[in-house]
């Protein structure tokens, strides 16, 4: 029926909307005809014709009102009402182009923030994976008797993961990043690649953009097969995107390998804001150097990420009980390896980049949220201000309109059209300025040659979201000044004469304003204690000397170089390296403090008995080259560094740290005393040596437990030489890459950056950086809207009280006593405004907390700083519109209407 | 002068409806037509038949087509479409329905 309906219908209302001048003329055409029979009947009955037209005319009631029903009954009044109002709104906005440029400006400054910062949340949080039904895929993380939330399995566990799941994951899948060399026509590259299950691309089920992917025949995870299918982006930088390249045999890390297919564009692989280069089968994993012959088969050699695909229809919450019984059915068959184990499944949207059961990433996004949204917010209050004023000087229009007839409502709609208007301009302009702050949030440098993807892509999100944001925005700064300019009495405001303004709607624009203080104050508050917060990670102690060192990172092994090869590399090339002028030490380690790669295991240490109801010991470590610690300037306490006589075949040792050494032999030295990682059982390592505690992975906090191993014993061939020097270090540069290339031209190097350069990463200070940076540009954003606020609201009270000012000069009133007047409605506006943003950043202090470090979120210096900055501004900014009001001249003011 | 909202709710309709399934009629033809069958007891004003004839097309009961008349002038003739054929069964049935009512209720004996 309905359908029906509009078959008749429709064409109907079209042609009400479009063909607006036919259907009017019709209209009139049929009353005509209507009117002209009727006088015909009274001609014919023998009136005269004078007389049968005013009967007829008479009888027909009025022609117009008639006309206006038969409009009524078309059903579009509304829309046609909506592009008058749409219409009459662009008009009055290009009427006042100075006006509408301040609005649009300030609303696309609001908006823009939002937009960016919501790009940015978008991609962290809210992008789906590029693959089919990507809400079923979930991450998997396990913890042992309580330990950290691990999210590297071994492969016996991923395989009994596989075997075991079946009720409730379709597929189970496993990845494992790979650094290598991928050597092209004679030039090597480093490379970073993902080993991946057979199953992997099948599970995600996408189509590759050429060629074929992995298949699960080729997943065993020890016989080779050597294929790899290429990332997007970097087929297309380093083959320049030519599908020849498909089937051409390649070389990684010096073994051939088959070029099988391409990833579609937008898979960069499933660790968020990374962008693999290449994916191999997990058994490639085997042609590094460095690779662990028990992989296959050892419990506790844990590197594969695990995500599983749940089946339809299956929860979370089955799947984490599923996952709870094989817990403790794993922790049962291996007590040695997976004591206390328990399984978490955790959404993949949620996991980003690993599955955080606190969510920070998402209180992250919330706390940048509402800064932005309060930037919008200042914004909005700016723009309402305005529109406030230009209601005011609207009134005796309004009033006409309602003489003639507007009722309150299509006023209030009409004036609602216009800002809303007013706010979509704004909202244009703010994704533009959106994607331009997007872009540079994006730019911002990781400091790494990894492959990481930040793009805050624009998507149908970011538009939908910049949309609502937009006619909301619209609504907000639209409803007060309508509602306002629609409800007064249309006669008083024609005796006015539209000069006076009342007393409650300058109250109404001061409270305003006093608003914008206290938000702009609460975000100048966040900024301060952010940069501070920076500073004190700046000069933090970081238990090592990070100035003067120069860091390259180089892989033997991606130019087929294996493991005693790569050691004599090494060895060679940092004792060359010694002997160049301006250095003052050399040496070679797996990671560099901060660094995008970090080694971590649980500990078995004879004769520790862990606490009753406390995690089972575990520490970060380190491979590193003798003279490490003198390079670096972390002291040695007790014992000795490593020597070239720490060889694979000898006594296996360790350096720990003073953490490490108080925790485990706090009574007595640790010299002499051994503990085991668990992923190796079959060394003991023995303690040689004690150092000072330093920061290695995280700025803030207190040192964890960390000891260090031999690069002979622990071998790495992706490792970073670090080089002490006594010139700056950037001018060694080209003579210490002359050296690598004169022992092995081929070797690929990268990460060529000074040691205080490379503490800007995400585990470094690079967070604190762009907290600060990211927050002062709102505070920044939040005082100048503020300031405008202030500015306009003491200007207008200037000018409305021109005539009073100008009575009073008259009556021997001073320049200091008028400029008094005028700067105490201004001080009581920024004061109260203090008060409010204090009271605000007060209450957001405890969301803040958790993301500064080294200053109380109450931080009085910060709180009491900034409102002093902010006092002094908003001084000024009263003060210019207060001292025109002095240079008022009497006889003009008076004469001024 | 009787108007529209002298006559019950929705009558108006009801007798459009009722003489456009004669025979199409222009709004003057359909004028004189109510008239002329109601004995004059029910007037329309001619200021009220035409929103109420749009009313019915853009419900989409009824439908418009301009033609010539007798005397060769062009007029806008309205004629039932499916719908109001339909329409005017549920309306002619409704009537019924409520001047039994009404008619049973005046027939109550005092008591």
């Amino acid at each position: 029926m309905p359908l029906k309906h509009w078959f008749y219908t429709l064409p109907l209302r079209l042609r009400s909307l479009f063909r607006r001048d036919h259907v009017e003329q019709d209209l009139s055409e049929e009353l005509q005809f209507h009117l002209d029979q009727k006088i015909r009947e009274y001609l014919a009955a023998g009136l005269s014709s004078d007389e049968a037209r005013r009967k007829a005319c008479r009888e027909f009631g009025g022609l117009e009102l008639s006309k206006e029903n038969c409009r009524d009954t078309r059903r579009v009044n509304y829309i046609q009402d909506l592009l008058q109002d749409l219409r009459f709104g662009l008009r009055m906005l290009g009427k006042s182009p100075g006006f509408t440029f301040i609005a649009v400006l300030t609303l696309a400054l609001g908006i823009g923030a939002n937009t960016a910062i919501f790009s940015m949340v978008n991609s962290f949080l809210l992008k789906p994976l590029p693959v089919r039904d990507p809400e079923q895929i979930t991450t998997l993380a396990f913890q042992l008797k309580k330990g950290p939330l691990l999210t590297g399995f071994s492969v016996p566990e991923l395989e009994d993961l596989q075997a075991q799941t079946t009720s409730v994951f379709s597929d189970v899948i496993g990845d494992l990043f790979g650094a290598g060399g991928l050597t092209v026509n004679g030039k090597t590259e480093p490379v970073y690649v993902y080993f991946v299950t057979g199953n992997y691309f099948t599970a995600l089920d996408i189509k590759p953009h050429l060629g074929r992917f992995i298949l699960p025949s080729e997943g065993s995870p020890t016989a080779l097969s050597p294929v790899i299918v290429l990332g997007y982006n970097y087929w297309k930088t380093r083959f320049a995107g030519d599908p020849s390249v498909v089937g051409k045999t390649i070389a990684f890390d010096g073994h051939p390998v088959t070029v099988i297919g391409v990833a579609p564009k937008e898979f960069h692989g499933l660790l968020s804001m990374a962008d693999m280069q290449g994916y191999m089968p997990l058994s490639m994993e085997q042609v590094d150097s460095a690779y662990d012959r028990t992989t296959p088969v050892n419990r506790e050699l844990r590197s594969v990420f695990v995500y599983a695909r749940l089946l339809p229809g299956v929860h979370f919450k089955t799947a984490q009980s599923a996952l709870d019984v094989i817990a403790s059915r794993l922790a049962a068959q291996n007590p040695k390896s997976e004591e206390g184990m328990t399984l978490g499944v955790y959404a993949e949207r949620f996991s980003r980049p690993d599955p955080d059961p606190d969510r920070t990433i998402l209180k992250i996004a919330t706390l940048f949220l509402i800064l932005a949204g309060l930037v919008l917010i200042l914004a909005c209050v700016n723009v309402a201000n305005f529109l406030l004023v230009r209601a005011t000087a609207r009134q005796r229009e309004m009033a006409i309109r309602t003489a003639l007839g507007g009722t309150r409502g299509r006023l209030i709609r009409q004036l609602l059209t216009e800002s809303i208007v007013l706010a979509l301009c704004g909202g244009i302009c703010g994704v533009l300025l959106g994607l331009a702050g997007s872009r540079a949030l994006s730019s911002i440098r990781l400091h790494t040659t990894l492959p990481v993807l930040i793009e805050f892509q624009f998507d149908w999100r970011v538009f939908g979201y910049a949309l609502v944001v937009a006619l909301l925005t619209g609504l907000i700064v639209g409803t007060v000044p309508a509602l306002r300019a629609s409800g007064r009495n249309m006669i008083e405001v024609i005796r006015e004469g539209g000069r006076s303004i009342s007393g409650s709607r300058s109250r109404l624009r001061s409270a305003l304003v006093v608003i914008q203080v206290g938000g702009s104050l609460m975000l100048l508050i966040v900024a301060g204690l952010m940069v501070r917060s920076l500073n004190y990670a700046q000069r933090s102690d970081l238990g090592f000397d990070p100035r003067n060192v120069l860091n390259l990172t180089l892989d033997p092994n991606g130019i087929g170089y294996d493991k005693s090869k790569g050691l004599q590399f090494y060895k060679e090339l940092l004792e060359r390296i010694d002997t160049l002028p301006g250095v003052e030490s050399a040496s070679a380690a797996f990671t560099v403090p901060f660094g995008y790669f970090n080694d971590f295991d649980l500990l078995e240490v004879p004769g520790y008995e862990v606490p009753q109801g406390t995690a089972v010991p575990s520490a970060g470590f380190n491979a590193v080259s003798p003279g490490y610690f003198r390079t670096l300037r972390i002291p040695l306490l007790e014992g000795r560094d490593f020597t070239d006589a720490d060889q694979e075949d000898s006594q296996w040792v360790a350096i720990i740290n003073e953490a490490m050494a108080k925790r485990f032999w706090p009574k007595e030295s640790a010299l002499g005393h051994e503990f085991r990682a668990v992923g190796d059982r079959a060394h003991l390592l023995r303690v040689v040596g004690v150092v000072k505690n330093s920061k290695t992975n995280s700025m803030i906090g207190v040192v964890r437990e960390y000891f260090y191993v031999p690069f002979a014993q622990q071998y790495s061939s992706l490792a970073t030489v670090q080089v002490r020097t006594t010139f700056p270090p950037e001018t060694l540069v080209t003579s210490i890459r002359e050296q690598v290339t004169a022992l092995a031209p081929m070797m690929p190097i990268s990460e060529v950056r000074p040691m205080l350069q490379a503490l800007y990463t995400v585990n470094g200070l690079l967070l604190f950086q762009f907290a600060a940076g990211l927050t002062g540009c709102l505070g920044l954003l939040g005082l100048i809207l503020a300031l405008v606020g202030v500015f306009g609201v003491i200007s207008f009270a200037v000018s409305q009280r021109t005539q009073e000012i100008g009575i009073r000069m008259a009556m021997g009133a001073g320049q200091s006593s008028i400029l008094k007047m005028i700067l105490r409605q201004g001080i009581l506006i920024i004061f109260a405004g203090l008060a409010a943003g204090v009271v605000l950043a007060l209450g957001m202090a405890s969301l803040v907390g958790d993301f500064v470090s080294g200053v109380s979120p109450y931080d009085p210096l910060t709180y009491f700083s900034v409102s002093t900055m902010l006092v002094l501004v908003a001084l000024v900014a009263c003060y210019v519109p207060a001292r025109r009001a002095t240079r008022v001249d009497p006889m003009i003011a008076l004469r001024y209407e | 002068m009787s108007k529209p909202s002298d006559l019950v709710q929705g009558t108006l309709d009801l007798l459009l409806l009722k003489i456009l399934a004669l025979e199409p009629m222009n709004g003057y033809a359909i004028s004189l037509r109510l008239k002329q069958v109601s004995g004059e007891v029910l007037q329309v004003s001619d200021g009220s038949l035409y929103p109420a004839l749009h009313k019915l097309e853009q419900e989409g009961w009824i439908t418009a087509e301009w033609r010539p008349t007798e005397n060769n002038r062009r007029a806008k003739f309205y004629s039932l479409t499916r719908l109001g054929i339909k329409q005017l069964e549920k309306e002619s049935a409704n009537w019924g329905r409520l001047s039994a009512a009404i008619s049973n209720i005046v027939k109550l004996k005092e008591a």
